[in-house]
This record gives structure tokens, C-alpha cells and sequence, in this order.
């Protein structure tokens, strides 16, 4: 079974909150989160960063609860798209970009919509949350994401603050639910403070209030988070990633190949 | 006696209540909610999210303990989802940041309660909540 994930923590906090931001969601049982870098392209002049390395900032991280592993911290970069020239950035082979573990875009209309989930190269497509849908999210498009594995971001935390945002949350989120059917669907959270993270299966019940079934709601959270982080990973690789686990062998099931009354026979 | 510990339980048929044990954090200092208006809490939540019919949904506060701010809710089975999402998206309590923490849910309460309390669910009466609701 896949662990746990959210795939976005902001990064822009300071060390001490970033730090009790960890702990609250170790505690909470996510195997695995993403520190979120966000570049607006609204504003002159922004440089992509190198991504800073979880193992610097925090020297040791918590203890996923029920595990005896340590909570995953992962890089994430999310591009505001406005203009469609925004997507050269990503097309070109910048070397900051690769260094992300996972790459996002939050694409402001309906044509930036289409190219990010049809030919750019990203893991996740942010729905935007806080405001009225400004354009109708079209079948082509949706299942082109789809069948490249690019998965579609909500957020909830702007829903625990607000009521407004709370009723475009839900709406946005149903009208997406029309037309994806329940696939590809990411659900994490932008928290920036500890009181606003959830447990994981209290956002999986959620997932059931924007018009997920059961086992799709618990998928994103889960499996779909594990997707799109594997997703990023096959960025840095020719064509794809395959990881290989050593099992322990059974000795027994060696031995007792032979069935009983066979081996009997042999040594007579 | 580990053994004992554990007791089966076959339900025959989908449950009629489902029992949420939650706690509620709030950060340090400032006024905790008593039970009175701990169950005023939940039926806002619940007010705010699915309006007037969640409000009427049938919630009982059937144990609630100031000092830890832990409790146990008992809701009736098709009322799960709405109580649990209007948990999850409460933010404020008075104005200062809350958040409910689920810690299990499960269609039966024995374990938890008194025994008095959860034998009564067993004979088909319902348990008398203990705590104000």
C-alpha cells in the first residue's frame, strides 16, 4: 500500500513554523511530503531558485506515526502561468527546473489549460480553488492529462479558512469531477499552520464531499500522490523509473518443493 | 488475559450509528469549550457546511472530557460523511484557529463506553448520552 502524501507544504516560512508544519503532519501519518516553491510570472524578474535540500534545513525529521521510517521531504515548483510565453521556461532544458522532484502549473485560462495538460511536461495541474472557475473545463484536454499521467491538484486549506472559498472549493471541484469522472484527482493542502493540516483520512472523507467514490478519494491521497511523485522522478531518467526490492527468502517453500510422498519414493 | 483483550463482534446488518472518537485542538491559552458548548460547536460546524439540514442531523455528545478536550460523538450511519467533513472543515473556534482530530470511527461503541452505556445499544435500546446534547 502506498503511504501517505501531501504534495504541498509552503516553502516561504520561516525554519521553526516549516519545522512544526513536519512534525504535525508526521504525527498525522504522511509518509511523505512536498515543500512547495511558487513563481508567479506576474511579477518581473523571477528567478528559478535551486531547490533547497530537505536534508539541509531539517538535520533530522520526525517519525511517521504507526512506521518506524522517517517522513520523505520532497522539492516541488509550481509555475502561475498567465501568458503563453511563460511556457517556454519549461520547455527549454533549464537546469534549476530539473533539480525539482516535482513540477506543477497553475494556468490561469482556458488555453494555458490545454497546452499544460496536453504537451507540456509536468506532473500536476492546479485547479484553482480560491475564486470562480473562469473558463469550463473541457473533455479533450481532461483526458489527454489523463492518459499522460499528469494528475489535477485541489487544494483544501482555503476551504478551512474561508466560507466563500469554501463554496468555489466544493463547486470547482465537482464541475472538474464531471468531466475527469473521479480520475486523477491529487487532494493536498498549502497549510501554514499546523492547525490547518488534516489526517489523511479525514481528507479522504472529504474527497467524498467533492464527488469522489470511496476507494477514489483514498487514491487521492495515496496511490495518485505516489503516481505523480514517480511521475517527476521518471523527469530525471531516459524513459522510466523501476525500483527493485529484496525479498526474503523462504527457506521452507525450498525445501518442500518435492511433495512429501515423492521424495519418499526417490530414496527407495 | 491478552487474549481477552479482544472480543468479535458480527454486525448482521449496515449499523445504525457510527461512533467518532475526536479531539479538539486549540492553541495554547484562551477559553476551552465545556460540553454544552462543545455540542454548540458541532452543530455550527455542521450548520456551516450542509446549512439547516446538517443542524438537524441526529448528533449525540456521549462522552466529553474538558481537561483533554476529547470526545466521543455517535451519529447515525447515512450522517457519517456530512459529520466528518463538517469536522474536518471546521477552522475557528471563536474566532481563533481549531482544528477536530478524528482518532478512529467505527460502527459500534463497546470498548470505549461504560459498559452500562454500550450494553444498552446491544439489547436494542438506545444508550442515554451521558454528556450534555
Amino acid at each position: 500500500m502506498a503511504g501517505f502524501a501531501d504534495l504541498n507544504l509552503p516553502q516561504g516560512l520561516d525554519k521553526k513554523s516549516l519545522q512544526s508544519l513536519l512534525d504535525t503532519a508526521a504525527h498525522l501519518g504522511y509518509s511523505a511530503v512536498a515543500l512547495n516553491h511558487v513563481i508567479d510570472f506576474k511579477e518581473k524578474k523571477q528567478e528559478i531558485a535551486k531547490p533547497v535540500s530537505p536534508s539541509e534545513l531539517f538535520p533530522s525529521l520526525p517519525i511517521v506515526q504507526g512506521t518506524s521510517k522517517r517522513i520523505k521531504v520532497l522539492t516541488r515548483l509550481t509555475l502561475i502561468v498567465s501568458d503563453p510565453s511563460h511556457c517556454n521556461l519549461l520547455r527549454s532544458t533549464s537546469a534549476n527546473i530539473r533539480l525539482y522532484d516535482i513540477i506543477a502549473v497553475f494556468p490561469k485560462t482556458e488555453k494555458l489549460f490545454h497546452i499544460a495538460c496536453t504537451t507540456l511536461d509536468v506532473d500536476l495541474v492546479c485547479i484553482n480553488v480560491t475564486e470562480k472557475l473562469p473558463f469550463y473545463f473541457r473533455r479533450p484536454p481532461v483526458n489527454m492529462a489523463i492518459d499522460r499521467g499528469i494528475y489535477f491538484e485541489l487544494l483544501y486549506t482555503p476551504a478551512i479558512k474561508d466560507s466563500t472559498m469554501r463554496r468555489y472549493t466544493i463547486s470547482n471541484a465537482i464541475s472538474l469531477m464531471q468531466i475527469c469522472k473521479g480520475k486523477n484527482i491529487v487532494i493536498s493542502s498549502a497549510a501554514e499552520r499546523p492547525l490547518e493540516l488534516r489526517g489523511p483520512y479525514d481528507v479522504a472523507n472529504l474527497g467524498l464531499l467533492f464527488g469522489l467514490s470511496e476507494g477514489e478519494a483514498k487514491a487521492a491521497v495515496s496511490t495518485n500522490c505516489r503516481a505523480a511523485m514517480l511521475h517527476g522522478e521518471t523527469r530525471k531518467s531516459a524513459c522510466g523509473v523501476v525500483y527493485t526490492v529484496k525479498k526474503p527468502r523462504k527457506v521452507e517453500e525450498e525445501e518442500t518443493a518435492v511433495p512429501a510422498c515423492k521424495k519418499a519414493k526417490t530414496q527407495a | 488475559m491478552a487474549a481477552a483483550a479482544f472480543e468479535r463482534r458480527v454486525l448482521r446488518r449496515a449499523a445504525e450509528h457510527h461512533y467518532l472518537r475526536v479531539r479538539l485542538e486549540l492553541p495554547d491559552g484562551g477559553a476551552r469549550p465545556n460540553a454544552a458548548q462543545f455540542k454548540q460547536l458541532v452543530v455550527t460546524a455542521l450548520r456551516e457546511l450542509h446549512g439547516e439540514v446538517g443542524a438537524a442531523l441526529p448528533v449525540d455528545v456521549l462522552t466529553y472530557e474538558e481537561k483533554t478536550l476529547s470526545a466521543i460523538l455517535r451519529v447515525i450511519s447515512s450522517g457519517l460523511v456530512k459529520l466528518w467533513s463538517a469536522l474536518t472543515l471546521l477552522g475557528f473556534y471563536q474566532n481563533r484557529r481549531c482544528a477536530f482530530r478524528v482518532l478512529q470511527v467505527k460502527p459500534c461503541g463497546a470498548g470505549w463506553l461504560p459498559p452500562d452505556v454500550s450494553s444498552g445499544s446491544k439489547l436494542g435500546r438506545l444508550p442515554k448520552p451521558t454528556a450534555f446534547s
